[in-house]
């Protein structure tokens, strides 16, 4: 029986206040579907069947399903069979951990997820040893590789139909988990950050005055976002066991002042302190009395004075799918030859 | 570090959790005042979307012009419009805001910047460009901001405006507060982009998305984009998602929702929230 590959396709990322205090772009639903169905063609070029889909409401299912009808009328059998999971539609992060969760016991062989870092990171709190294919559609995109989707649907086909052995197609990848006391337990996939404000408000960080503490898995000058900090202060590949920590500070008042990428197109001063590498497993006490923790470029919990907060990095905490590994070795293995 | 870790001083925040309030009471009463039958035609209540109004008027001074909509109550609380009047002018009373002669759907009080609520949909668009144009040319530093909801923003007025107010480069704020039903229509039915923020670029106006129930969600957001139309970045859009708790107007049976979609919350936006211990209340 062909192998279940599954698609999470996060409709909202990329619809925050960056678009306003930056130029950060919007991807338009009509951009996100025509992607997928780029994806289901070469997942189906590889002899993927069925697709489980989450389900939303924001247009991508209908632009999807219109484009299958053109295809019926044409008569090309150029797409995998899709199948929803059945769930309630809540347009929140609720909707992407469900999906992911109802893959996971679908038995899918891989999960395909658009969207940015922070819908990547609510994909790997949910799909255990599931490996995942990342396709940037979100804001901060330090996590997903930027290629072509095509390209990133042919590997997965390749991999989920088992034509690439699992030490090639498959890595290992690093994970905060953030823990404050007993009444909060959340993961970070690229990096954690604590801020001044008390309230998670808009979401979105992008006040450097504000920011005190950075915790990150890698650190890419190439990237955007806060681990573009690290990136350009001590570069930390996916593969390596330590992370980074970054003491940071309002730029005025800092030392050293680091010229940074940390938003899609805002460039600016960063006040560096200490940096030092962080060892797997190793709890780091979180020495601040009081503010939010960002995880993955969004603030999403509020600690004080009476918080104990720790963070520790996971080597091997979850699987990637590695395109470009797949890719090289079907061009050596001649895999996508036709004769 | 500052003592309040909040975006708003501390008499501000008060200001705003009494505006969330006052909203919250004056509907609720108005839901109960309305069932005896003493008050002419009809009352649409904005109970449970206090956050967004307020987040966002907590910004604008007077000279700052905003244009309401049917459900134009909270609205008018939280630019200030003083609620006896308004209450006098829902019953038709000479001692009303309007001398009784507008009635729920025609709240208006220019001193305050408050153009009036609207029984037209979708017709605060064009006129909220009238007045930012005025701001402009004035240079007075006065924004607009139109509200407007999932329904009316498929009418041809606020598309019309929105080239506009982009053509123009004017100091408009386009909100949609998207409480999920036009009357007894799902906007999953009826809006053909599916999303606001791409019906938006499609005029090069930046748009943005928050929580309309979460104050601190749409004050840091409106905040943004406020100050950005007032110091010349032009017009930009904001969807409010919310829940309309209460039916389309007073009296509406609702019998096109789901079981429990609409129970209104008994927490205010702020209740519950550590800015709520801040303040001591």
């Amino acid at each position: 029986m062909s192998p279940l590959v599954g698609i999470v396709a996060n409709p909202v990322s990329a619809s925050d206040i960056r678009r306003v205090v930056a130029n950060a772009s919007t991807l338009q639903v009509t951009d996100r579907a025509n992607i997928i169905l780029r994806v289901l063609s070469a997942l189906r070029a590889c002899g993927v069947e069925n697709v489980l889909m989450m389900p939303e409401k924001s247009g991508i299912r209908r632009h999807i399903t219109r484009a299958y009808e053109r295809a019926a009328n044409l008569k090309e059998d150029i797409f995998p069979q899709i199948h929803h999971v059945r769930q309630d539609i809540t347009t929140t992060v609720q909707d992407t951990l469900k999906a992911t969760a109802a893959m996971k016991e679908a038995g899918c062989k891989v999960i395909i997820v658009l969207g940015g870092d922070g819908t990547h990171r609510a994909v790997v709190s949910q799909c255990g040893d599931i490996p995942i294919a990342g396709i940037s559609t979100g804001t901060n995109n330090a996590f997903p590789e930027h290629r072509e989707p095509t390209i990133t649907g042919l590997a997965v086909g390749l991999a989920a139909m088992g034509r690439v052995p699992e030490s090639i197609a498959f890595e290992g990848n690093k994970r905060l988990d953030i823990k404050i006391g007993d009444r909060a337990d959340d993961i970070a996939i690229v990096d954690v950050a604590v801020v001044t404000e008390r309230f998670v408000g808009a979401k979105a960080i992008w006040k450097p005055e504000n920011f005190r503490e950075l915790f990150v898995t890698f650190s890419d000058p190439e990237v955007i976002g806060m681990s573009a900090i690290a990136g350009l202060l001590e570069p930390v590949s996916r593969r390596d066991s330590h992370g980074l920590m970054v003491q940071l500070t309002p730029p005025h008042e800092a030392k050293m002042r680091l010229n940074v990428p940390f938003a899609p197109g805002i460039i600016g001063a960063i006040g560096i302190g200490d940096v030092k590498h962080m060892m797997p497993g190793v709890p780091v006490k979180l020495d601040f009395p009081a503010g939010t923790i960002a995880l993955d470029g969004e603030r999403e919990l509020a600690f004080d004075q009476t918080d104990d907060v720790t963070i520790t990095l996971v080597k091997d905490a979850f699987r990637t799918v590695n395109v470009s590994a797949i890719m090289n070795y079907a061009s050596k293995q001649g895999l996508m030859k036709l004769n | 570090m500052s003592n309040n870790p909040f975006p708003l001083p501390k008499e501000q925040l008060l200001e705003a959790y009494t505006k969330m309030k006052t909203i919250r009471e004056f509907e609720e009463r108005l839901h109960v005042e309305f069932a005896k039958g003493d008050i002419p035609g009809f009352v649409h209540l904005y109970a449970g979307e206090e956050a967004s109004g307020t987040g966002i008027m907590m910004h604008l001074e007077d000279k700052d012009r905003i244009a309401s909509t049917h459900r134009g109550h909270g609205h008018c609380i939280a630019k200030g419009v003083e609620v006896e009047g308004m209450m006098a002018e829902i019953y038709g009373k000479v001692t009303g805001s309007c001398r009784g002669k507008g009635g729920s759907m025609h709240i208006a009080d220019l001193s305050k910047g408050m153009m009036g609520a609207n029984g037209i949909l979708g017709a605060g668009a064009p006129l909220i460009c009238g007045a930012a144009l005025a701001s402009k040319y004035r240079g007075d530093g006065g924004v607009g901001i139109t509200f407007f909801g999932d329904g009316a923003s498929n009418q041809g007025t606020v598309l019309e405006s929105m080239n506009l107010a982009a053509v123009w480069n004017l100091p408009v704020i386009f909100v949609v507060e998207n409480n999920g039903y036009a009357e007894s229509t799902s906007v999953d039915y009826a809006v053909a982009v599916d999303s606001y923020i791409d019906r938006a670029a499609g005029f090069g106006i930046p748009g943005v998305t928050v929580d309309g129930t979460d104050f601190f969600a749409v004050y840091e957001a409106a905040g943004e984009i406020i100050k950005r139309a007032r110091e010349g970045g032009g017009p930009a859009f904001l969807e409010c998602k919310m829940v309309r708790f209460f039916g389309h107007f007073e009296g509406d049976a609702q019998t096109y929702r789901a079981k429990g979609e609409n129970e209104l919350p008994q927490n205010l936006p702020f209740e519950g929230h550590e800015s709520r211990r801040y303040l001591g209340r």
